[in-house]
């Protein structure tokens, strides 16, 4: 059990993770149960939820739920709340990534990649501003946006897009939300070794996988360095940190 | 739990800047978890905060003045054989501020602002980084940048301009010394010290600074969070990177 004179301690802390079957999501899930928050996980994939709770242990809730259904967000709160009790903040890690050139974008596709990383983050953020389901005291919500929210890459534009609107909507929430004593911050990760990174890591060849590790100075990430960061912002450690973006890339936006 | 508790550090911390204001409590609170070296122009004062820190005799004092960097090299080549020590962490607090308009500043002004706040932290990393000095055992190196470094104001250029300095060289040398040494800086915003004591002697300005941040008047515990969070193996995958601690304040003009 996390003691309570830890820095980074969440006892009687309750989060909601969206992402958390697989990857970050799930990364950040094992070290804030370990930290001693209790957790609601969501995913559309119920089996790497029950994954996720084979990692971290017992003591998690879990809701299968596609968050493309913005207009069901609502819903899942509440019975998030009913289930587990008032929240603390929201972890938003669920995020699709779709690589293909302009040209191949379709309206159907972008709006899903939209949806699912930007607008629910948008939804839960939103619903966080209630009394029902904001636990008071002191709350802190973390978006896990990118490092190509802030570089471009050919492909990528979709996502991008998606990614950079996650820091604009930290920014103004963050200033909304302060007097309620919420802070609003984003993650902003370089590659790290997730299934969501393997896929597109089987595009490459050896030659073009040396050279996305080379942009890192210090190599690919883990999902661990991550949830570290996203701990830190959690925590009372980050209680005068709002509307930021923290980087964790090995060094890749620096060169 | 243990190894979210504590992590490994076998060497000492310098900070520079220890014997007043975010440097002197930064002394005080690590002291108990850290060996440190206490950096300062002022005997007397370094030997305060050593007497206020956790087990004074774990800790060594390093006089020298900043102001001037030509005999640093030396002096710090010989403190450390002559004690036999190794430094890991390196922080440097250190820093001059002047609020004054272009026409008021002389050259010899710029000159010492620039030496303390920006050259004497280039010159103690390349001593540092020197086998026969350090034994390659520098890990990891935090500047206590400002938002300054980001944004004007009046009164601020040469402070600005030395905090510019200070961050372009994290980023440059988080690239050329990647993997084995990491650097970050934090961009603290308006926090209560002795540094800034002028600062927060006027009603006016108080009144500013709380309509200004968001979550109200920093204290220097809100860095020191951070600076443990970056020289620690939590933050193994971060690098080159500025970190903004700043209760909200900049992110109403942040692009």
């Amino acid at each position: 059990m996390c003691p309570p004179s830890h820095p980074l301690n969440l006892l009687g802390k309750h989060y909601l993770i969206t992402g958390a079957a697989s990857g970050i999501g799930s990364a950040v899930a094992v070290l804030l149960n370990r930290l001693g928050a209790s957790l609601s996980l969501v995913d559309r994939d119920a089996n790497g939820l029950q994954e996720t709770i084979r990692l971290a242990g017992a003591g998690l809730s879990c809701y299968q739920f596609d968050l493309k259904d913005i207009g069901g967000i609502d819903r899942l709160v509440a019975d998030i709340v009913s289930k587990g009790g008032r929240l603390h903040g929201v972890v938003h890690s669920a995020g699709l990534q779709s690589i293909m050139p302009a040209k191949a974008l379709t309206v159907e596709g972008w709006r899903e990649v939209f949806a699912v990383n930007t607008e629910s983050a948008l939804a839960l953020a939103k619903a966080m501003q209630s009394k029902k389901v904001y636990a008071g005291d002191s709350g802190s919500i973390v978006f896990i946006s990118s490092i190509m929210a802030l570089a471009g890459s050919p492909g990528a534009t979709a996502y991008s897009m998606s990614k950079s609107a996650l820091h604009g909507m930290a920014r103004s929430l963050a200033l909304e939300y302060a007097s309620k004593k919420i802070r609003v911050n984003c993650v902003a990760p370089g590659f790290v070794r997730t299934p969501l990174f393997e896929r597109t890591e089987k595009l490459w060849d050896a030659d073009q996988k040396r050279a996305v590790e080379l942009q890192h100075p210090l190599g690919f990430g883990e999902p661990e360095d991550i949830a570290n960061a996203v701990a830190f912002l959690l925590a009372d450690t980050g209680r005068w940190i709002t509307g930021t973006v923290l980087v964790v890339d090995g060094g890749y936006l620096a060169r | 739990m243990d190894d979210i508790v504590s992590s490994e550090h076998n060497g000492y911390v310098l900070i520079s800047g220890s014997s007043s204001g975010i440097g002197q409590e930064m002394a005080v609170q690590m002291s108990g978890r850290y060996r440190l070296i206490l950096n300062g122009r002022d005997a007397e004062r370094l030997e305060g905060t050593r007497n206020s820190c956790a087990n004074p005799s774990d800790h060594y004092i390093w006089r020298y003045d900043l102001s001037s960097v030509d005999q640093l090299d030396e002096q710090l080549t010989s403190f450390l054989s002559e004690h036999g020590i190794r430094v890991s962490s390196f922080v440097h607090c250190a820093a001059l501020l002047k609020i004054l308009p272009l026409r008021s500043q002389t050259l010899p002004m710029v000159r010492e602002n620039m030496n303390v706040n920006f050259l004497s932290a280039m010159e103690i990393i390349n001593v540092l980084m020197k086998k026969k000095v350090n034994d390659r055992r520098l890990q990891s190196v935090v500047f206590i940048s400002s938002i300054a470094s980001k944004f004007g104001a009046k009164g601020f250029s040469a402070y600005s301009a030395s905090k510019g300095a200070l961050d372009g060289l994290m980023k440059s040398l988080a690239v050329e010394l990647a993997p084995k040494v990491r650097l970050n800086s934090i961009l603290p915003g308006g926090i209560r010290t002795r540094m800034t004591t002028d600062i927060f002697s006027s009603p006016e300005m108080v009144a500013k600074f709380e309509r200004d941040y968001p979550l109200g008047i920093g204290v220097p515990q809100d860095v020191i969070n951070m600076v443990e969070f970056l020289i620690s193996d939590k933050s193994r995958w971060i690098t080159g990177q500025q970190f903004v601690v700043d209760g909200g304040r900049t992110t109403a003009i942040s692009a």
